[in-house]
Parts: structure tokens; C-alpha cells; sequence
């Protein structure tokens, strides 16, 4: 029954996003934009986009992360179709875990394929961009997660753009300092390792725990 | 150096981009050509049933 | 009444426009093809390799003419916004949205083929050099035309909203590559000069020319093809539509 469910929602979010295929770009041209913006407020010289590129390749994507969160739950706390969650037969939590994870997938996994090129913007030394690439794929689920948690809490308001970042970038702290942290590390010659596994253990206990949260959250603001 | 991988890399990205250029308004005139025809073909298919008297009962199963 | 002027009243009609870009459209990309083939097997088999760069240089005869496509047509695209939020002429706004994927691709190119130029030239992929970081710019420019061109669900709308955009920003470049320039300016000690006066030989310049007109007409009937749809789309529910989708007995 779950397994139905989630495949059924799974290929309803596929539909929707190839109809508006053009919107999938998207996160990937802001986090461009914003390497852009860093780069040119920066003053454009090699050698000093190097030393701060992972940091701004990683502040890009979690920005991009953050706009298209909202994105999450609107389409259907618009139509109604998120109180038709609430009543269906399977858990609230399991829907809203697969619906993250074809958030993530459709928004923070375009956002790691370009982030090598991205790097070569900013002129990322090559021998930091495993580490990176490790860093974002532990850390982007997380922000997905805990975004989605955030995201419920205000999925009824109107105008929540400020507040769901006012609300999520407190929580995203953390996840940036050990994986920016990690890539910083790398850089000095330090193991990565540890703050890797962190963010992996972090991962682990949102997968179960997120969801929970954010079911409860959409109960509130739903009702 | 050769600059063969690179020159080729160039114009490789240049007939690729011209290729796309070439097809996607012609993928797009047929899609909307289709459209049409079959648009018509609903509408000849609405004609031909007609509509349906106020009265007579909805159809049911 | 004149001719000409006849004539442009005719093309406003959609049935004699769809007419008139299905017969010169493929005559567009034909003439197109084979004036950019003639330019290109120039550039790569008859034009001798440079003496400072190699046959590196031979990217010159794609980059440049790219380059120049992609700040001519957001220059006509704006030209064609501004007549159609002026007039309210609809062909003017379906010319305007057309412009802009083909002058993306243009930029797409151009930002492409530098790069992969600059890279045994200089070194590096990319260099925050004032006209690659505009080009960048302009890119942007074009996806945010064509992106609000695709969000809002009234045709007629969309186009005179992303006609405003076209034009915005056509007032703007100017003023983002002044910017650019006198920023990297300040940057002076590393800048990296990587379109510098290269000097070209005149019998360097034939295949560049053919690449230059090759590309204008090719422009053409792309644009000619892209409108012939927009044109189709808008018109969709119209009998001459239905009646040209009808297959041929």
C-alpha cells in the first residue's frame, strides 16, 4: 500500500514537472546567478575566487535550495490536494518523505551536476571538488528535509517568502558549518571524514525524523 | 600543443546548437498542427452525436 | 496604397503569414547552410593556421560571428517589442518572442566556443573578462525574456510583458558593460586582455564574412520557422487552422 502510494505520487510529480520542464532550470540559473554576483563583487581574480569558491559554491546552492522551497507544498495546498493526504490511508509522514525526495531529486540533484561547473567559474582548486560533491549530496537532503518541515509550518500563509528563510536558515547553520567545514578542511590537508559522518548521521536521523515533524506541522497549519 | 580536441570541441558545440535551432520550431509547427487536426476531429465527433435534449435522462455505468 | 505597405498589412493577417513562412523559411536555412558551409570549410581547411595561436584560431570564425548574432538579435528583438507595445501589432510581438531562443542560442555558442578557446590560449575555462561576463549577462537577459514569455498564459500578454523585459534590457547592456569594464578596470595587475589586437591577415577575412552572412540568413529562417508556430499556437482554435491541419486527401 505504501509502496503503491508512493510510486503513484512519485510519477504525478514527474508529470507535473515535465509540463513546466522550463521551471526545472530554474534553481540552477539562480545558484549560476549568484556565482556570478559573488564573483563580481569579489573583483573576478583568480586566485581569490579560489580560496572563498567552495564556501560561495555552497552558499549558492543552499540559496537556490531555499527559493525552491517553496515550491514544496504549494502546488497542492492550493488544490486542495494536501488535505486529501491528511485522509488518505497512508501515513501523512511517508507521503510528505516521497514528495521531499522529488523535491530534491528535480531541484538539488540539477544543482550537483552543475556544480562542476560552477567550480570551474570560481576557479575551484580540482582536488576540493570531491569533497564538495560528497559535501552536497549528505548536506542537500538535509536542507531538503529540514526545509520541508519549515515549508509546512507555513504552508497556509500567504506571504511567507521572508519568513520560511527567516525560519529555515537557523536550522540550515549547522549543516553549512560541517559541510563547508569539511571541504575547508580537505583543503588544509585535514581528514574530511568527520564532519562527513556527521552530516551523514544528521541525514539518518532527519530521514526518519523530518517527516514526522512536518506531517505534524501541516496537520496545524491545515487545520 | 594540438588544438585539434579543442577546435573540434568548437565546432562540435556549433552544429550541435545550429541542429537544435533547425528542429525545435519544426517539432513545434507539427505539434500544433496535430493539435488542430485533432481538435477538429472532436469537434466533427461532437456535431455528429449532437447535443443532448434537455430532458433525456444522463447516461449512466 | 503602396505596395510595400500593402504588403506588410498582409503579413499581419496570420493565414498569409503562415503561407508566406512555410515557403521561405526552408529557403532561409538553405541559403544559410550554404554560405556558413562554404565559411566554415574556409576556416578549417583553406585559411593557414596563425602563427601566435595555431589552429586554435580557426574558433575565431564560429565565436565571432556568434558573438555578433547574439547582441544583433536582442537588438531586433527589442526593436520588434517596442513596435508591438507601440502599435499592438501581433505579428510584431510573435517576431519579438521568436528572436529570443535563437539569440540565446547565439550567446550559448558564443560563451561556449570562448571558452573552449581561451582554454590553450590562456589557461583557464573562464575569466571574469568584461565581454565574457556581459555575454553571461546577456544570456540571462534572454532566458528571463523567454522564461516570463512562458509563464504567463495569455499569449498577448506574456509577449508585451516580456517585450518590456527585452527592452529594459536592451537600454541596460550598455550601461551592465560599461560597468563591467571600468570594474575590471580596478583589477588591472591581472587581467588577462583575451580578445587582444590580433590582426588579421586579408586573407583571413573571406570565410569570416561567409560566417557573418551565413549566420544573418540562417537567423532568418529560424526566425521565420519559430514565428510560423507561435503564429499557429495563437490562431489554434480558428477554422484556417483546421482546415490547414486537415490531412491531404
Amino acid at each position: 500500500m505504501m509502496w503503491t502510494a508512493a510510486r503513484a505520487l512519485m510519477a504525478r510529480d514527474l508529470r507535473l514537472l515535465w509540463r513546466r520542464r522550463g521551471d526545472a532550470l530554474q534553481p540552477a540559473l539562480f545558484a549560476l546567478l549568484v556565482v556570478v554576483l559573488f564573483a563580481l563583487a569579489l573583483g573576478g581574480e583568480a586566485q581569490a575566487l579560489a580560496k572563498v569558491a567552495a564556501a560561495v559554491l555552497w552558499l549558492a546552492v543552499l540559496l537556490a535550495g531555499l527559493l525552491a522551497l517553496d515550491t514544496l507544498f504549494r502546488g497542492d495546498a492550493d488544490d486542495g490536494s494536501l488535505e486529501q493526504w491528511m485522509l488518505a490511508p497512508v501515513p501523512l509522514s511517508w507521503l510528505v518523505l516521497v514528495r521531499t525526495f522529488m523535491h530534491w531529486a528535480t531541484t538539488a540533484l540539477p544543482l550537483l551536476v552543475a556544480t562542476p561547473f560552477l567550480a570551474e567559474l570560481l576557479h575551484l582548486p580540482h582536488d576540493e571538488l570531491p569533497v564538495l560533491l560528497a559535501s552536497l549530496a549528505l548536506g542537500t537532503p538535509l536542507l531538503s528535509l529540514l526545509g520541508a518541515v519549515v515549508a509546512a509550518l507555513t504552508v497556509g500563509m500567504r506571504r511567507s517568502g521572508i519568513l520560511v528563510a527567516l525560519l529555515a536558515l537557523p536550522l540550515y547553520v549547522p549543516i553549512l558549518v560541517f559541510a563547508a567545514g569539511s571541504v575547508a578542511a580537505a583543503a588544509q590537508g585535514l581528514d574530511p571524514t568527520g564532519a562527513l559522518l556527521l552530516l551523514g548521521a544528521g541525514l539518518v536521523l532527519a530521514l526518519v525524523l523530518a517527516p514526522l515533524a512536518a506531517a505534524a506541522a501541516i496537520r496545524i497549519a491545515l487545520d | 600543443m594540438s588544438y585539434e580536441g579543442y577546435v573540434i570541441a568548437a565546432y562540435g558545440v556549433f552544429m550541435v546548437v545550429m541542429l537544435w535551432d533547425f528542429f525545435a520550431p519544426r517539432i513545434q509547427v507539427r505539434q500544433q498542427l496535430r493539435a488542430a487536426r485533432m481538435r477538429a476531429a472532436r469537434n466533427e465527433k461532437g456535431k455528429a452525436t449532437g447535443p443532448r435534449p434537455p430532458e433525456a435522462p444522463l447516461p449512466r455505468g | 496604397m503602396n505596395p510595400i505597405v500593402r504588403w506588410f498589412h498582409q503579413l499581419g493577417s496570420p493565414p498569409y503569414f503562415e503561407r508566406f513562412a512555410a515557403r521561405w523559411a526552408p529557403i532561409a536555412y538553405g541559403i544559410g547552410l550554404l554560405v556558413m558551409a562554404y565559411g566554415l570549410y574556409g576556416a578549417l581547411f583553406v585559411v593557414p593556421a596563425d602563427y601566435q595561436q595555431g589552429d586554435s584560431f580557426r574558433i575565431l570564425y564560429i565565436h565571432v560571428p556568434s558573438a555578433w548574432m547574439s547582441m544583433a538579435v536582442f537588438g531586433l528583438m527589442a526593436v520588434y517589442a517596442a513596435i508591438a507595445l507601440v502599435w499592438r501589432i501581433k505579428l510584431c510581438e510573435i517576431l519579438a518572442m521568436a528572436c529570443a531562443p535563437i539569440g540565446a542560442a547565439f550567446t550559448l555558442i558564443t560563451l561556449a566556443t570562448g571558452s573552449i578557446w581561451g582554454k590553450p590560449m590562456w589557461g583557464t575555462w573562464w575569466d571574469w573578462d568584461p565581454r565574457l561576463t556581459t555575454e553571461l549577462i546577456l544570456l540571462f537577459l534572454y532566458l528571463g525574456v523567454i522564461g516570463l514569455y512562458n509563464a504567463i498564459d495569455d499569449r498577448r500578454n506574456a509577449a508585451r510583458a516580456a517585450g518590456l523585459l527585452a527592452i529594459v534590457g536592451v537600454a541596460l547592456l550598455p550601461v551592465i558593460h560599461y560597468s563591467v569594464t571600468w570594474w575590471n578596470s580596478l583589477h588591472q595587475g591581472q587581467t588577462i586582455r583575451l580578445f587582444g589586437q590580433s590582426h588579421m591577415d586579408p586573407s583571413m577575412l573571406p570565410p569570416l564574412w561567409a560566417m557573418v552572412i551565413g549566420t544573418h540568413v540562417w537567423f532568418v529562417g529560424s526566425l521565420l520557422a519559430r514565428a510560423r508556430a507561435d503564429n499557429l499556437r495563437r490562431e489554434s482554435g480558428k477554422d484556417w487552422v483546421a482546415r490547414l491541419a486537415e490531412p491531404r486527401t
